[in-house]
C-alpha cells in the first residue's frame, strides 16, 4: 500500500493521480505552508485519500518524475484466500 | 436531451475498455474504417497506464510462419475440454503474426535471440504453442499503442466509467452513458456501434491484476446473453507475494508439494503433472486440502540456483518495484516455505457473439476477456485471444457502419440511465459496498464453493448472496469514489448469482468446473456451452451446441512432448 509521499519535495504535478487506477490518491488544493517557491507546478498537492483501496500496482512511485512517492508491497488488505 | 448538466460526445464506433481487446479493437476500427470513420475509446480510469493488461507481463500466443497453426488450434480447443470457439481461436492464431508485425510498427520490441529469431517459450497446458511477450511487458505495451491510437486520431477519453448502455426504440444498442470516475460529470455517447471490452469479471481477490469490470453485466441487462459463467480462473499463489513465473519456474523444476512433502501434482494428472494447465491445477490443490493435506506449497527447491535471480528479479515494472522492497524477505519467501493457495482470479463469463464478435443485440459488440471464446486462456492466450478477438470487433463494427443508421438518442432512456447511475449518491451514506464485498468474497473464495462444487453447498451460496443482495440494495454512496466501487459490487452480486446458477445448471465435471456429485465429463450431454439470458429479471440458462468445424472437443496423446530445455536464462 502506499505509504507517503514527501510533500516538502512535491511540485503538484499530479501524474501520481492520473495513474492511479484505484482513485486513491486526489490532487487538491495545496495548504500555503506546503508551497515551495520556484517549484511548484501548480496549487495543488497530491492528498492520499482512499489508502485502504491501494492495489499495490506501483504506478504512483514508478511515474513520480520527482521519485518521491513510497510504495510498500503490504499485504494486509487483501482478502482471505479460500 | 434531460435537464442536467453533462457532456454529450458523437461517434461512430465506441470502444468501451482499453486492456487489450479495447485497444485492438479501436486500432482495427480506426485502420480498417473509411477515411474519417470517428473511433471513441473510453476507460474508468487512464489510457495505457491502467487495466489488466497493463500490469500483466504481456506474454501472447503467436503462430509464427513456421508453426502449424492446425496443431496449436488443435490442443488449445482440447485444452478447452472442447469449451471454445474454434473459428475464434483459429482466426487469432492466424492473425497473430501480423499483429506482431503491427506491433513492431508502433515501436514495440520482442526479445530475439543471437541469430535474430524470436525467443519463444512454451506455456504450462499446451506442448506446440509458444509465447512471447513486448519488452516492458504489458505496461509498455498498453502505452505504445495509446500513442498509436493518438497518432491515428482515434478519440480517447480517460476517467470515464461507463453505467448504461443506450437502447434506441428499435432495439439497438446506439452508445452509453457514463460518469467521469472522479468528478461524477455525466457523460453520453452515442454511437451506431458499441464493443465492451471491460475485461472478466473479479472480485477483487486483492492483486493488481484483478481490476474488476462491469460491461459483462451492463451486455447483460441490454439483453445480450452471457456464457462460460460456470468456468472460472483460479490460479495457485500466495497472498504473501504475487509471483507471475510460476508456469516457468515449474518448468525449470519448481513442483507443488503437500504439508506431507509429497509431490502431488502426478497422482491427479499423470501425463502433464505439475505442468498442467491452471484449473487442473487449481482441483488437485483443492482436492489436497479437502484430504488434511494443507499447507501446499511450491517447492522452488528444484529451481537451479542461478536461475534465482530470474525469478526475484520481474520484467512487469511493478513487481520488479515489489520484490524489489521486499529485499530478502522476497527470496525467502520465493525459495522458502510459503503457504500456496488456489486463488479465485476472475470469472470465465463473457458476452455470446458469433465469431464476428457480433452479440445478439444489434449494435453491441463484445471483444478481450468480456467476450467469451474460451473457457480456458493458459498462460499466454488471455491476450492472445484478446488481441485476436478486438482486432476482428472492430473490422465487424466497420462492416456494420454501412448498414446502421444514425443513432437516436431517446431523452427518456437517458434520463433513466442517469438516475440509475447517481441515484445511489447520498451524502449523509456509510461507505458500505466493501463489508459486503468481504461477506462475497468469503462465499464465492472458499474451496467447496468456488473449485469442489456440490448442489447443496452451491444452493447455500445462492442463498448467502441473495441476502448479501437484498442488503447492498439498502446502502447509497456518499462520494463518487463509492459509487463507483458500489457498482462494481453490484456487479459482482449479479455475477454470482450467475455463477452458481450456472454452476449448479451443468451436472458434469469439465475444466474449472468440478461436481463433486457428479464427477466425470460427460459429452454426451455437457458438450456445450451454458448460456443465460434475462429473462423478467430471473436468469435462464440454455444449452448451445458448440459448432466444431476444425477438430474434435479431445486430443487423446495429448502431452508435453516438447525438448525439457532450460529457458530462464536466454534473452528472455
Amino acid at each position: 500500500m502506499i505509504e507517503k509521499i514527501e510533500m516538502e519535495k512535491c511540485t503538484g504535478c499530479g501524474i501520481c493521480d492520473i495513474v492511479c487506477p484505484a482513485d486513491v490518491i486526489h490532487m487538491e488544493p495545496a495548504p500555503e505552508t506546503n508551497r515551495v517557491a520556484g517549484l511548484r507546478l501548480s496549487n495543488l498537492a497530491p492528498v492520499i485519500k482512499f489508502r485502504e483501496h491501494c492495489i499495490t500496482c506501483f504506478n504512483c512511485e514508478i511515474f513520480c518524475p520527482e521519485k518521491i512517492v513510497d510504495v510498500h508491497p503490504s499485504v494486509k488488505n487483501r482478502p482471505r484466500p479460500w | 436531451m434531460p435537464q442536467f448538466n453533462g457532456i454529450h460526445t458523437q461517434t461512430d464506433i465506441l470502444v468501451v475498455g482499453a486492456g487489450a481487446g479495447g485497444l485492438l479493437a479501436a486500432l482495427s476500427a480506426k485502420r480498417n474504417g473509411s477515411r474519417g470513420t470517428r473511433v471513441t475509446l473510453v476507460d474508468s480510469w487512464m489510457i495505457g497506464r491502467t487495466g489488466h493488461t497493463a500490469f500483466s507481463n504481456g506474454w501472447m500466443i503467436v503462430a509464427c510462419p513456421e508453426d502449424n497453426i492446425d496443431a496449436i488450434t488443435r490442443e488449445i480447443v482440447a485444452g478447452n475440454d472442447g469449451i471454445a470457439d474454434q473459428v475464434l481461436v483459429r482466426k487469432s492464431l492466424e492473425a497473430s503474426f501480423e499483429r506482431l508485425r503491427d506491433f513492431e510498427g508502433i515501436g514495440m520490441t520482442f526479445a530475439r535471440d543471437p541469430e535474430g529469431s524470436y525467443v519463444r517459450r512454451p506455456t504450462r497446458g499446451l506442448d506446440v504453442a509458444r509465447v512471447l511477450h513486448p519488452d516492458g511487458g504489458g505496461l509498455q505495451f498498453c502505452w505504445l499503442l495509446r500513442r498509436a491510437l493518438e497518432t491515428e486520431g482515434v478519440q480517447l477519453i480517460d476517467r470515464l466509467f461507463i453505467t448504461g448502455l443506450m437502447r434506441g426504440d428499435d432495439g439497438r444498442i446506439v452508445g452509453a452513458t457514463g460518469i467521469n470516475s472522479r468528478s461524477g460529470e455525466f457523460h453520453v455517447i452515442s454511437a451506431r456501434s458499441t464493443v465492451v471490452c471491460t475485461n472478466a469479471l473479479t472480485f477483487r481477490s486483492g492483486f493488481v491484476r484483478d481490476i474488476t469490470g462491469t460491461g459483462t453485466l451492463l451486455a447483460y441487462g441490454a439483453g445480450a446473453a452471457l456464457r462460460n459463467a460456470e468456468f472460472s480462473y483460479v490460479r495457485p499463489g500466495t497472498p504473501s507475494f504475487y509471483f507471475e513465473g510460476i508456469t516457468f519456474a515449474i518448468q525449470e523444476g519448481a513442483r507443488f508439494v503437500n504439508g506431507k512433502g509429497e509431490k502431488f501434482m502426478r497422482e491427479y494428472e499423470p501425463i502433464w503433472g505439475d505442468e498442467s494447465d491452471v484449473p487442473r491445477i487449481a482441483r488437485a490443490m483443492a482436492l489436497e486440502k479437502k484430504a488434511g493435506h494443507e499447507p501446499l506449497y511450491l517447492d522452488m527447491s528444484g529451481v537451479p540456483e542461478h536461475m534465482r535471480e530470474y525469478f526475484v528479479r520481474s520484467k512487469v515494472k511493478w513487481m520488479d518495484y515489489f520484490f524489489r522492497k521486499l529485499g530478502s524477505e522476497a527470496r525467502t519467501d520465493m525459495f522458502g516455505k510459503t503457504p500456496y493457495f488456489a486463488l479465485n482470479q476472475m470469472t470465465k463469463m463473457g458476452v455470446r457473439t458469433g465469431s464476428d464478435c457480433r452479440s445478439d443485440v444489434p449494435g453491441l459488440l463484445a471483444a478481450g476477456l468480456a467476450q467469451a471464446g474460451c473457457a480456458n486462456h493458459f498462460a499466454g492466450f488471455h491476450i492472445g485471444l484478446c488481441i485476436g478477438n478486438g482486432w476482428i470487433s472492430g473490422q465487424s463494427a466497420v462492416e456494420d457502419l454501412d448498414r446502421t443508421p444514425a443513432p437516436r438518442v431517446d431523452p427518456a432512456v437517458v434520463q433513466r440511465l442517469y438516475d440509475e447511475a447517481l441515484q445511489p449518491l447520498t451524502e449523509n451514506a456509510q461507505a458500505e459496498s466493501d463489508r459486503i464485498l468481504r461477506e462475497l468474497q468469503q462465499v464465492m473464495f472458499a474451496y467447496d464453493v468456488g473449485i469442489l462444487k456440490q448442489a447443496d453447498r452451491l444452493e447455500a451460496a445462492r442463498a448467502r448472496v441473495a441476502n448479501l443482495a437484498d442488503r447492498f440494495a439498502e446502502i447509497g454512496a456518499p462520494h463518487v469514489h463509492e459509487l463507483v466501487r458500489l457498482k462494481e459490487t453490484e456487479a459482482m452480486l449479479m455475477a454470482a448469482r450467475l455463477i452458481l446458477g450456472a454452476s449448479l445448471y451443468r451436472t458434469e465435471s469439465r475444466l474449472s468446473h468440478f461436481r463433486e456429485d457428479y464427477e466425470e465429463r460427460d459429452d454426451a450431454n455437457w458438450l456445450c456451452w451454458v448460456d443465460l439470458t434475462d429473462c423478467g429479471g430471473e436468469p435462464t440458462y440454455a444449452k448451445t451446441p458448440i459448432p466444431m468445424p476444425y477438430c474434435g472437443a479431445s486430443l487423446p496423446d495429448r502431452r508435453p512432448t516438447r525438448l525439457r530445455k532450460q529457458y530462464a536464462t536466454g534473452a528472455v
